[in-house]
């Protein structure tokens, strides 16, 4: 499963490239901890076909959040449609959490941290229906 | 059977709660001519009874409010009672909240005139502001307080999950042990942090305040990071009034100095030589300023703006730091009454003007 991941924190960007490595989904996935970065990364991937076919986005980041990335990243929505499930990652839920990720076609769930293996399960059986 | 004596008779005790009440009373006619006005109403206009009575209340009232207050009168002519609040002058008396009654007087089922009660609720406001402030601020603390308590906890539950995972005394084993104990201790630092803010909270408005020599505070803080101040080969420069004095807590005036320093000093551009100004004015009135520029980084406000202050917070991700300092700095500057503002230019610095009272 060709993830990307963006969140600042390490000791999650762990959690979540080893859960994806026993599930057996870790061979394209790429992690970044600065959203800016994450961007350019994708930016380029798009052009080359090689869009990921997940994102796990961390909510709570600093300068830019995980909203902002989802704004940065409405030029682009186009490409991404049907191919790119957005799934957002938080460690407290705001009741209105949902209700903004509505707004963003791309977003297919909000999830409550920690991620574990029942979610990553969950992921791969709505981004990938035919495995 | 006894019979108490009246200690005074109908009319003098009306007469004597007219004259010495502290609230405005006017009796009024169809006209909204002044016919009576008790002597807190001339007080507070400043002017003798016979420049109130037989004029227009129109007179005393400021043009924005005259239409409210005649279609009320005209209201209360009909019979009813009519309460209303207003934020008005009365002559030439500063604007104040007024919970006004107006109560109709008849005669032979017919409204003669009406008797106007107005009684000042501006301190009883200005307490239910700040309570709401308060609350709202309780509010965010309480929402801020569980996102970051949960944070390391979820990190902390995702580890124990994965150490069933990975095989023991593998790499991955050891790294998942050793964030699991990171993420314990982060936990606890969390809960360190809110006892520290709540210990400050419970003493705002205590009288633990003293006259602090503030340039004396400042050579301490300037001795304490003195190293760092002349590795990364920053300059500190003072201009405080010579006996310039703080009323307030000499530890928290420490901390404020100390966390906008050490942050001047933390987020300094690695381009350009720091340097802090730290200058203390007497400003208008009985007030101080105190501010303190740096030639650093600075913060984008435009995109920062409101967060600056708040707990947990961070604008440098490239550089540690928990988003703490800020947050304790307001805290303790409003807790000696005092308040606390940014204005800042990325690439060329930051100014943290504090005005204490």
């Amino acid at each position: 499963m060709h993830t990307l991941l963006i969140d600042d924190d390490p000791i999650t960007t762990f959690l979540t490239e080893r859960l994806l490595h026993h599930e057996g989904l870790s061979d394209t996935a790429a992690s970044f901890q600065s959203p800016t970065e994450a961007l350019a990364f994708l930016l380029r991937q798009i052009p080359a076909g090689l869009v990921p076919q997940v994102i796990l986005l961390d909510l709570n980041m600093p300068v830019v959040s995980g909203w902002d990335f989802l704004d940065l990243l409405r030029l682009h929505e186009v490409q991404l449609q049907d191919q790119c499930f957005v799934y957002l990652l938080t460690s407290s839920m705001a009741p209105s959490d949902r209700v903004r990720a509505a707004a963003y076609p791309l977003v297919a769930g909000v999830l409550l941290k920690p991620l574990d293996q029942h979610k990553i399960q969950q992921i791969r059986d709505h981004v990938l229906p035919a495995a | 059977m006894m019979t108490l004596a009246p200690v005074a008779d109908t009319d003098a005790r009306f007469r004597s709660l007219f004259e010495n009440t502290p609230e405005l009373i006017l009796y009024q006619n169809e006209a909204s001519i002044i016919l009576d006005a008790n002597p807190a109403f001339l007080t507070l206009v400043g002017k003798p009874k016979e420049q109130v009575v037989n004029h227009p209340y129109d007179e005393f009232l400021p043009a924005d409010v005259r239409g409210l207050f005649r279609e009320k009168l005209a209201e209360a002519f009909t019979g009813k009672i009519v309460r209303f609040e207003v934020y008005a002058a009365q002559g030439n008396s500063a604007p104040r909240h007024w919970d006004v009654v107006k109560v109709p007087v008849r005669e032979d089922n017919r409204v003669v005139g009406v008797h106007m009660v107005a009684r000042d609720i501006t301190e009883k406001n200005q307490h239910e502001q700040e309570i709401f402030a308060q609350n709202k601020d309780l509010q965010q603390f309480t929402y801020i307080v569980s996102h970051n308590l949960r944070a390391p906890l979820a990190n902390a539950l995702g580890m124990v999950d994965l150490l069933a995972l990975e095989q023991a005394d593998t790499p991955k084993f050891e790294q998942a042990q050793a964030y699991l104990k990171t993420s314990l201790h982060q936990l606890d630092q969390v809960l360190l942090d809110i006892n520290t803010i709540l210990a400050i909270r419970d003493k705002v408005g205590l009288a633990n305040s003293e006259a602090v020599p503030l340039a004396e505070v400042v050579e301490q803080v300037r001795q304490s990071l003195q190293d760092v101040l002349h590795d990364c080969g920053g300059t500190l420069r003072t201009t405080i009034p010579t006996g310039f004095q703080v009323r307030g807590n000499r530890a928290y005036l420490y901390s404020i100095v100390f966390n906008l320093l050490s942050n001047a000093i933390k987020y300094r551009d690695a381009h350009r030589p720091l340097l802090v100004e730290l200058t203390a004015t007497e400003g208008a009135g009985q007030s101080q300023e105190i501010v303190v520029a740096d030639s650093g980084l600075g913060i984008d406000l435009a995109h920062a703006g409101a967060d600056v202050f708040k707990l947990y917070q961070r604008f440098h991700p490239q550089h540690p730091g928990r988003g703490v300092g800020l947050y304790l700095t307001k805290t303790h500057v409003e807790s000696m009454g005092g308040h606390i503002a940014v204005s800042s230019e990325v690439g060329k610095g930051t100014q943290f003007t504090i005005t204490l009272p």
